[in-house]
């Protein structure tokens, strides 16, 4: 990453246009973009100042700037190498910038260099925050690009009602589960990440399989999630803490394609309690598209008791391709956030009542599978 | 609490029995008598100490006879391997010390126990209240032993509702001078973590152990309570705290490795301090109850727990103070201040009843 961000860093500041541009009228030009490149970068060097006011970096000297290039080059492949110095000789040699200009790039690039180094480090001297539920900020901020990637480029999620979710307080997200792995609810949590006035962390909750698996474990601990218990969800709830549920479980989220948007049975109707309890509003969210990113035809029951999982998907790919079948197709979402139904009107006594929660349940799965449906008959293609 | 009150510590010359016996003689006001098989090493100042196993039959007569009014049992030996001398010691002494009081009239009754009688299960809430069913490991001496005292206690405390009985679960301890599961896991480089688990964990440290026991018996809370430090932290930043190589092996062969092990019980004790278990599922208790009924919060963040255990670390080979100026000059400094709170309180509401003035 550092070496990536050093040679965007270096390599940004000669802009390719320049060879094409006419010699003759580039002193106007050129003066004018260097001057605004000059404010940026200022405009940079004073925000990162602010944020790290005890940062220093190293004087500057011309063979210390052609040291750290060559330092940072190494970590790159050969041909990006060559790329790289060679425009870094065309920039020199056209006499586009003065010493503070340099000395600025020197700055922003010494800087990226040991925040990262920072950051490696502090991983394994034990120095990051996590709160009691185990979520790391820092990780969290590396993991962010692969889920912003699956969310606008792969999948291309198209969300709406995101606005339901208030700017803070208790809520309940209650969605239908599928795909197989538990893409959907990153998904969901990326919508909120990226789309919603606040930025909310979602918690998602997780079914008792996942602590089994090594890796997936300690990174949804660390991205936010956590065990689907009532006493989780009632905690977190009561921290004001915005906490999606999948009522489906493994019968959801494990579905054959030729069952597909069809919800299967709510689990106990434990969200409810747990929203009763802790007085929370419940959003129902829908997601389309991702039944469809794995074609599954059957499942094995054989399969899951070797391999250890609540269910082992046949599907077009998997496991055919081995571990190239769990890629999943790129289809076109849909995530829909619904009306909050709120429950205010009930005391917290009201969790206890049966008949009540099994009804609400039951009003919140109907809402969803409405909504699903409503989805379905707008959408114009699986992939498009 | 009066001169009259008086408190009978077992296992005085154990880890905790000592510390809990100074630590309450220095509060003043009580009679600590301190009961064990061998006088303690150093003596304490204030301690009436009586020579005696905790199983001898007499120890009703002696409860009788002193009118104890809380017993603090401390009389435990941790083993890593289930013993047969270890259990007859632990719950045949517990069941031995608990009957007595019951049969002496004793007030109350305070014991020692662990947050790893929970067990560490896929299936665990993230925060483990007191009611928690107990699933702990069976295979760990401690674990196995302490299992046993609780469901015992379970049942003792529905047939003598007249003694009041709490239990402390702690959760990892670690510190400087002691030996547990814990501090041998951090101390021991070879010590494994799991590949690609993480779980959240809870220590305490020593100081605040000694704190905790000595406010349940200074303050009355029937039932199991949970202590632990208030900041839970995933295992990987524990072990960067605490300055451990980062070394992990593949969970299935960490479970093999133990089998192994556990078959050839001559290496039993080198296994590694944790079982595979409790470094791969969370463990972490809910602190709700100390807080509110116990009324105690450790002195000690966990991250301050850690950093002072690796700066002892350091220091131990040039056997020169655990230090870092920086830390000691600031728990000086809270020191001072707490000394000028008391002092401007005592000012306020006169010299307390309870310590009888002569305190100082």
């Amino acid at each position: 990453m550092s070496s990536e961000e050093m040679g965007g860093a270096v390599t940004g500041v000669e802009p390719t246009d320049m060879e094409a541009t006419p010699k003759a009228d580039t002193t106007a030009a050129s003066e004018e973009i260097r001057q605004e490149l000059v404010a940026e970068l200022d405009g940079l060097i004073r925000r990162l100042r602010a944020i790290t006011p005890d940062y220093e970096p190293p004087r500057y000297s011309r063979h210390r700037f052609v040291a750290m290039v060559e330092e940072s080059l190494q970590k790159l492949p050969r041909n990006v190498q060559l790329d790289v110095l060679d425009r870094l000789r065309t920039a020199f040699n056209e006499q586009w910038f003065d010493p503070d200009t340099w000395k600025g790039v020197w700055y922003m690039v010494n800087y990226t260099v040991k925040y990262n180094a920072d950051l490696v480090q502090r991983r394994f001297t034990g120095e990051y925050d996590t709160d009691e539920w185990g979520v790391d900020w820092e990780f969290l901020d590396v993991a962010r690009p692969f889920f912003t990637f699956l969310y606008k480029v792969y999948w291309r999620v198209r969300a709406t009602g995101i606005e339901h979710i208030p700017i803070q307080g208790r809520t309940l997200l209650v969605a239908n589960h599928s795909g197989q792995l538990p893409w959907d609810g990153t998904m969901i949590a990326t919508a909120v990440m990226s789309d919603h006035a606040a930025q909310r962390l979602v918690r998602t909750l997780y079914s008792d399989w996942v602590p089994r698996v090594p890796f997936i474990s300690a990174w949804m601990v660390r991205i936010g999630q956590t065990l689907a218990t009532k006493d989780n969800g009632v905690r977190l709830l009561e921290q004001d803490e915005l906490v999606a549920v999948f009522p489906e479980g493994h019968k959801g989220i494990g579905k054959l394609y030729r069952d597909r948007y069809q919800l299967a049975r709510f689990d106990q109707g434990d969200f409810v309690q747990m929203a009763l309890e802790a007085q929370a509003p419940i959003i129902p969210v829908s997601v389309v598209g991702a039944e469809e990113t794995y074609v599954t035809l059957a499942k094995s029951a054989t399969g899951a008791k070797m391999a250890g999982t609540p269910y082992f998907p046949i599907s077009l790919t998997f496991p055919w391709l081995g571990l190239l079948g769990l890629v999943p197709l790129p289809t076109r979402w849909y995530i829909d956030f619904g009306e909050p139904i709120v429950l205010d009107g009930y005391g917290p006594d009201a969790a206890q009542n049966l008949v009540l929660v099994s009804q609400l349940s039951d009003q919140v799965r109907n809402t969803i599978q409405e909504m699903i449906h409503g989805r379905l008959a707008q959408r114009p293609s699986v992939f498009f | 609490m009066s001169e009259h009150t008086t408190i009978l510590v077992t296992g005085v010359t154990g880890t905790w029995g000592v510390r809990v016996a100074a630590r309450l003689c220095k509060a003043g006001g009580l009679h600590v008598i301190g009961l064990d098989r061998e006088p303690p090493e150093k003596d304490i100042e204030g301690l009436d100490f009586v020579q005696a196993d905790v199983r001898n039959p007499l120890l009703v007569e002696l409860l009788k006879a002193e009118r104890v009014d809380t017993v603090c049992h401390l009389e435990f030996a941790e083993t890593a391997q289930p013993s047969e001398a270890a259990f007859d010691l632990n719950v045949m002494g517990t069941t031995k010390v608990l009957g007595a009081c019951a049969e002496a009239g004793v007030r109350k009754a305070v014991l020692r126990s662990s947050t790893a009688v929970y067990g560490a299960r896929p299936s665990n809430a993230a925060f483990l209240t007191e009611e928690h069913a107990l699933r702990g490991s069976k295979r760990s001496g401690t674990i196995r032993d302490l299992l046993e005292i609780e469901t015992f206690c379970d049942g003792f405390r529905q047939r003598s509702p007249h003694l009041m009985l709490t239990t402390l679960r702690f959760a990892s301890i670690v510190g400087p001078t002691v030996d547990t599961p814990m501090t041998r896991f951090l101390k021991a480089p070879w010590a494994p973590s799991l590949l690609g688990f993480d779980p959240r964990m809870q220590v305490i440290h020593e100081d605040d152990v000694v704190e905790a026991l000595a406010q349940a018996i200074l303050r009355d809370v029937p039932g199991p309570v949970n202590v632990a430090a208030e900041d839970v932290l995933p295992l990987n930043k524990i072990r960067g705290l605490a300055s451990k190589p980062p070394i992990a092996v593949l969970h299935l062969l960490a479970y093999w490795s133990q089998n192994l092990l556990a078959s050839t019980p001559r290496w039993g004790s080198d296994a590694s301090p944790f079982e595979p278990d409790y470094l791969r599922y969370p463990w972490v208790a809910d602190l709700r109850r100390m807080r509110e009924e116990l009324s105690f919060v450790p002195h000690y963040t966990a991250e301050d727990t850690l950093h002072e255990f690796a700066e002892w670390q350091h220091a131990a080979p040039f056997q020169v103070g655990p230090f870092s100026t920086a830390r000691d000059e600031e728990r000086l400094r809270d020191q001072i201040e707490q000394r000028q709170r008391d002092r401007s309180q005592e000012a306020v509401t006169g010299p307390s009843a309870e310590d009888g003035g002569d305190h100082e």
